[in-house]
């Protein structure tokens, strides 16, 4: 092994072996140990236990997915879609973005460019084997199956090519800011294949339009079927092969079909890894420009608590006013809700999508009832989803501030009050984010009144979610700041966002704050039944108003002693808790 | 050695460095300096070979930086003002870890003396969380010297040191310049750079404004003759300065 290949493997060996035993060491401390043993019990649950349940009572939604007709197509132009989104809107220049320790000692060490790539790429590795690992587990069961093995290699094709294809997409967007006229060329050839892609299945759906609308009339899986039916037209089909081929091991539902899907997907592999290695292009700058933005967020996020605090053309985002008096914590709620109104054009994302949403109401309801009601439950399923998703990726909050911990203990307010001003910022944002989704139904409701059995019952139940939202996303966004006030060394602090390698951890993420949430909410949501229950003989609809806010109310009276425990241990949390220097 | 001739570095259409052209030979010392902005990291960046520049060329001991860049930068040690450590590498394991990057031959020689030189003994098995900014620095300066290196490109080195790291530091760079390194230093610490400095160049908005031993500088702009090296920066750098050269 050369010089710089075994300074790498050394640099990542000891790298990994340091931050095991160094996230061991904490489990000295009780706190950590149960967390812990939690933390096994909970993988031995999700990975083995119930795997292995389901394998043997034959469901397994996550298995009989892979066995639907219509998985294959849809995930291949859902695919297309994501590799098209690095070639023609702003390139993903984080794909080439290094640690600033890696900028400084390799890229003036003795490494070729090639070199460099290699190492970007086999470090992406670590996070592509952990999510083959939950993926193959999750997936396993369906039918008669391929061996999880086998899964595990098709997984590991997919993974890696998506992560070959970002970081060459990366080289080349940057390569044409770099070299202007002869970069640009090089730029246009991809960008120009993914226009005619996406074209060609544009037109399968569009010449297939009139069976989709139809297929409305007939409920959710005819729709589907009709959507793969216009996939699978010859332009759309042959647009899609070169995802599908790499899509379909995966897919496999028995070992000869594997095997003979397997070399395609493969070929499309190697076709990407030749291609990134042959590029050759001069990277660096645009890598360490992508550090640098990478560290700045970090240094933001540890000293003045923004982020991109300009938008695109240079203008400062305009923020609510604080007032110079008043409760000392509100500062801290504004001072989160800037961040997260600068850090990510919210308002003006808030604005379009709700214009977009009800434009698409308005749309569907003029096609056809049917088509409405789909788009509806569309709507509130994509509610649920980021009831349960969104508190994970709106992290201005303290797991934002704890890496600044030394200047929040120096604030002269008490550790509850901080905790509490911390959660507050994000689970007003956050509910706004899902307040808008009900601009659909109300949308619905005007053009056509007729979709809603009971109109009367409507504005109640709008109101109802409307006041149980916050209290769910408070709870949320309480699991999530306990979670790192309480373990700050195992959970990820900052806002940086991560790749695709990390969904499988994610999912994890989100099922064991689904589960907790769940048990938090057996009691105000009981409370809530109950009152339905007894109330709609005499109140009517109004008893949906009265259950939602006694629901919700039990729900803050249960966060409220929660609060008041996570600011003592708030004050108790040393700075070297959380990683920063003594 | 290091050669540079008429180095530019666009930003899209903003000038970083403009026609830049200097010598360093073995065993000089070349203080860099200049006001915040005027392309003093950029420059040190691209002879480090960590930017790319835009014309003109560089060469580190005779090695085309653009040409030949695994073998030039092998020559080289680049110590950025804020050291960049990994964090899960040990004080002892960083340098483990050049020692493979740069292939020393007789590391084991060289490791204990270097810590021990810097005062890191005590700390070798530390990770670089447990360490103060001095520490951190000091390692960052053992990772760079460790190889040997013919081009040594200091940028602000002394930063986060206490007073016996600055006198140690010092001794360093001078015992590195007497073996024959062609060393840059870029500082906006004047009495360091006039301490240590064997030429200067002084740059401003990305040009360079004078270049040579203070007593060339002098020479060139007479009026400014017995003023301290503050007073002949600022005059060179402010609003009123002379062209570039």
């Amino acid at each position: 092994m050369t010089g710089p290949a075994s300074a790498l493997r050394y640099l990542w060996v000891r790298s990994a072996s340091n931050r095991l035993k160094s996230q061991l060491k904490r489990v000295r401390n009780p706190r950590y140990a149960l967390a812990m043993l939690v933390g096994l019990l909970y993988m031995y649950w999700i990975l083995i236990y119930n795997p292995r349940a389901s394998s043997e009572s034959g469901v397994n939604p996550f298995a009989d997915l892979l066995s639907s007709n219509f998985a294959l197509p849809l995930a291949s132009a859902l695919l297309l879609f994501a590799l098209a989104r690095w070639w023609l809107f702003k390139g993903d220049k984080s794909a080439l973005a290094f640690s600033p320790a890696e900028v400084q000692f390799l890229f003036s060490a003795p490494i070729s460019r090639r070199g460099l790539v290699h190492a970007k790429l086999l470090r992406s590795q670590v996070a592509i084997l952990i999510n083959i690992v939950i993926w193959t587990v999750l997936l396993r069961g369906n039918a008669a199956s391929a061996h999880g093995w086998q899964r595990g290699i098709a997984l590991w094709l997919v993974f890696s090519t998506l992560a070959l294809h970002r970081l060459g997409a990366a080289i080349v967007r940057a390569n044409a800011l770099e070299h202007e006229r002869a970069g640009q060329r090089r730029s246009l050839v991809p960008a120009v294949v993914f226009v005619l892609m996406l074209s060609a299945v544009a037109f399968g759906v569009i010449s297939q339009w009139p069976a989709i609308s139809a297929a409305t009339q007939l409920g959710t899986k005819a729709v589907l079927n009709a959507v793969v039916n216009s996939l699978s037209q010859p332009l759309p089909s042959f647009a899609l092969w070169p995802v599908r081929a790499l899509l379909r091991p995966v897919f496999a539902q028995n070992v000869a079909t594997w095997l003979q899907v397997l070399p395609f997907s493969a070929l499309v592999f190697a076709l990407h890894y030749l291609w990134v290695l042959r590029l050759d292009a001069s990277f660096e700058e645009a890598a360490l420009e992508a550090t640098q933005t990478r560290a700045e967020l970090v240094r933001n996020v540890r000293t003045a608590g923004g982020v991109r605090k300009r938008n695109t053309k240079g203008k400062i985002s305009r923020v609510p006013a604080l007032s110079a008096t008043g409760r000392p914590e509100i500062a801290i709620t504004w001072k989160n809700i800037a961040a997260a109104m600068r850090g990510t054009a919210w308002r003006l994302q808030t604005i379009l999508f709700t214009v977009m949403l009800a434009v698409f109401a308005v749309f569907t309801s003029l096609q056809s009832e049917k088509l409405a009601e789909v788009f509806l439950g569309l709507c509130a399923a994509w509610g649920a989803m980021l009831v349960l998703i969104g508190p994970a990726g709106m992290r201005f909050d303290l797991r934002q501030d704890l890496p600044r911990l030394a200047i929040l203990k120096a604030y002269p307010i008490s550790g509850a009050k901080i905790v509490a001003a911390e959660i507050a910022g994000v689970t007003i944002l956050h509910s706004i984010s899902i307040w808008i989704l009900m601009v659909v139904p109300i949308t619905l409701f005007v053009v056509n009144p007729s979709l809603f059995d009971d109109k009367l019952q409507l504005p109640f139940i709008l109101g109802g979610i409307a006041l149980a939202i916050p209290a769910i996303n408070a709870l949320m966004f309480t699991l999530h700041n306990g979670a790192a006030l309480l373990f700050p060394s195992w959970v990820r602090l900052g806002t940086e966002r991560r790749g695709f390698e990390t969904m499988g951890q994610g999912l994890l993420t989100m099922l064991a704050t689904s589960l907790a949430a769940a048990v938090a909410l057996v009691f105000p949501v009981g409370l809530a039944v109950l009152i339905l229950w007894l109330g709609s003989t005499a109140f009517g609809p109004a008893s949906i108003l009265v259950a939602a806010i006694f629901g919700a109310g039990l729900l803050f009276a249960e966060l409220w002693p929660v609060i008041f425990w996570l600011g003592s241990v708030f004050e108790k949390t040393e700075v070297t808790d959380v990683g920063l220097p003594q | 050695m290091i050669e540079v001739e008429r180095y530019n570095k666009l930003y899209g259409d903003f000038a970083a460095v403009q026609d830049l052209s200097f010598v360093v030979n073995p065993g000089d010392v070349l203080g860099l300096v200049g006001p915040n902005g005027a392309g003093k990291t950029t420059t040190l960046r691209a002879l480090a070979g960590i930017l790319q520049p835009t014309s003109g060329t560089i060469r580190i001991c005779g090695l085309d930086l653009a040409t030949n860049a695994v073998a030039a930068k092998s020559r080289l040690a680049f110590i950025p003002d804020e050291p960049q450590l990994f964090d899960y590498l040990t004080v002892s394991e960083h340098l483990q870890f050049i020692t493979r990057l740069y292939s020393v031959k007789d590391a084991e020689a060289r490791i204990a003396p270097l810590l021990e030189e810097l005062e890191l003994t005590a700390k070798k098995d530390s990770l670089p969380t447990e360490l103060s900014r001095g520490m951190k620095q000091k390692l960052a300066i053992a990772c760079g010297l460790l190889h040997q290196p013919d081009v040594l490109l200091l940028d602000e080195p002394l930063t986060g040191l206490d007073p016996v790291g600055i006198r140690r530091m010092k001794e360093t760079i001078n015992g590195r310049a007497r073996a024959g390194t062609a060393i840059v230093l870029s500082s906006h610490l004047l009495h360091l750079v006039e301490e240590l400095c064997t030429r200067l160049l002084v740059i401003r908005k990305g040009r360079a404004v004078a270049f040579g031993t203070l007593d060339d500088i002098i020479a060139m702009h007479p009026h400014l003759a017995g003023q301290p090296l503050e007073e002949v920066v600022l005059a060179l750098t402010g609003d009123d300065a002379p062209a570039a050269l």
